[in-house]
């Protein structure tokens, strides 16, 4: 059994990614039983498959490394490991083009003053945002990850942060509705 | 498609466990048993697991990729729509892949994971650890994991248009 895959991350977060004395590379390598080999100077992590086959998630990992190199703390990027959390990157490229003026107006309005908007999104849509350089990136589970990708695509392309607030309330309303509603036709699977 | 691998189920359901267990050992130990002296050889496939956050398809072929042995997805094993692409449902396509599988022979696979690719999302769905998992359990030996996702040089434009999607 074998894998390997190169990721290339930005250097300032490699610093991030190995931790204090390798504690955050260790627990990465523990939690999926991987092994980081990561070049501090070019920033090219490659990542390899060890120990049992039986536990081994090379996916989990690759997308903890992409986490981390995109602007998350260690401790969200370990909420990949519960659940079905997954990654979410979007490129804020798609809609300001190439100008870089356009790219840091987008990630004002979806940060909002003093974190305000990301932070409103989070907690109505239960994901943690992070922006970082050209990019947002988003971990939550994948019907709410839907929601918040939703949501900052449309804050990017120049809706109201109400409309969205708003949005974004009445699915998770809808949501609630609907998990109450399972118990009373159980023939989901 | 659809009932392909569903039938082959049926039929063979009760046999794989019972040889499971006994084909790992007798290739190491003893060669007595008539059953498993046909599955003696090892036969290598590719399992292709293609997740997306819509769905999962497990597509298991020969190693040439030609010839399909057993497709799957996780869209037959669950009813409800935004289920298709839960781990879950990837685990059922999986042991529905893993059981024509073994009736045909294979013994050890290569795995090919690959994400929608392209404009799309880079990072396998959520069903991608539960497909890999649950092949594992099954029982075959592992080759190769490789990560197929198609990664463009230059890409078209990704959907949506100039004023991006109007919800």
């Amino acid at each position: 059994m074998s894998f390997e895959k190169l990721i290339r991350i930005p250097a300032d977060r490699i610093g991030v990614l190995i931790g204090k004395s390798g504690e955050v590379k260790s627990q990465i390598e523990k939690a999926c039983s991987v092994k980081l080999e990561i070049d501090s100077e070019t920033g090219e992590t490659l990542i390899i498959g060890v120990g049992m086959i039986e536990d081994i998630q090379p996916f989990k990992a690759v997308e903890m490394v992409y986490a981390i190199g995109r602007g998350f703390s260690p401790r969200n990027a370990m909420k990949l490991l519960e659940g079905e959390n997954t990654l979410h990157i979007i490129d804020l490229r798609e809609f300001a083009g190439k100008s870089p003026n356009q790219v840091e107006r987008i990630k004002g309005r979806i940060i909002g003053e003093g974190g305000k908007a990301r932070r409103n999104m989070e907690r109505l849509s239960d994901t943690s945002i992070s922006v970082y350089g050209r990019t947002v990136s988003i971990i939550g589970e994948t019907s709410k990850l839907k929601l918040a990708v939703d949501a900052i695509s449309a804050i990017s392309t120049g809706s109201m942060h109400g409309a969205v607030y708003h949005k974004l309330e009445s699915a998770r309303s809808k949501d609630k509705l609907e998990r109450l509603k399972l118990w009373e036709d159980q023939n989901v699977f | 498609m659809k009932t392909l691998p569903e039938t082959e189920v049926n039929t063979e359901a009760k046999k794989p466990p019972k040889s499971e267990e006994g084909e790992s050992k007798s290739e190491t130990k003893t060669e007595s048993k008539p059953e498993t002296k046909k599955e003696e050889p090892e036969k290598w496939g590719i399992a292709h697991i293609f997740s997306s956050f819509n769905n999962t398809i497990i597509h298991m072929t020969d190693l040439t990729g030609a010839e399909t042995v057993a497709v799957s997805s996780g869209g037959i094993h669950v009813n409800a729509d935004r289920y298709e692409s839960s781990p879950f449902a990837a685990m059922k396509a999986a042991k529905a892949v893993v059981e024509a599988a073994r009736t045909k022979g294979f013994t050890n696979i290569h795995i090919r994971v690959r994400a929608v690719g392209g404009v799309g999302s880079r990072v396998p769905g959520p069903g991608a650890q539960a497909a890999i998992r649950a092949l594992v359990r099954g029982g075959f030996k592992i080759g190769r994991i490789d990560d197929v996702t198609p990664i463009p040089h230059d890409t078209t434009r990704k959907k949506g248009g100039k004023r991006g999607r109007r919800v």
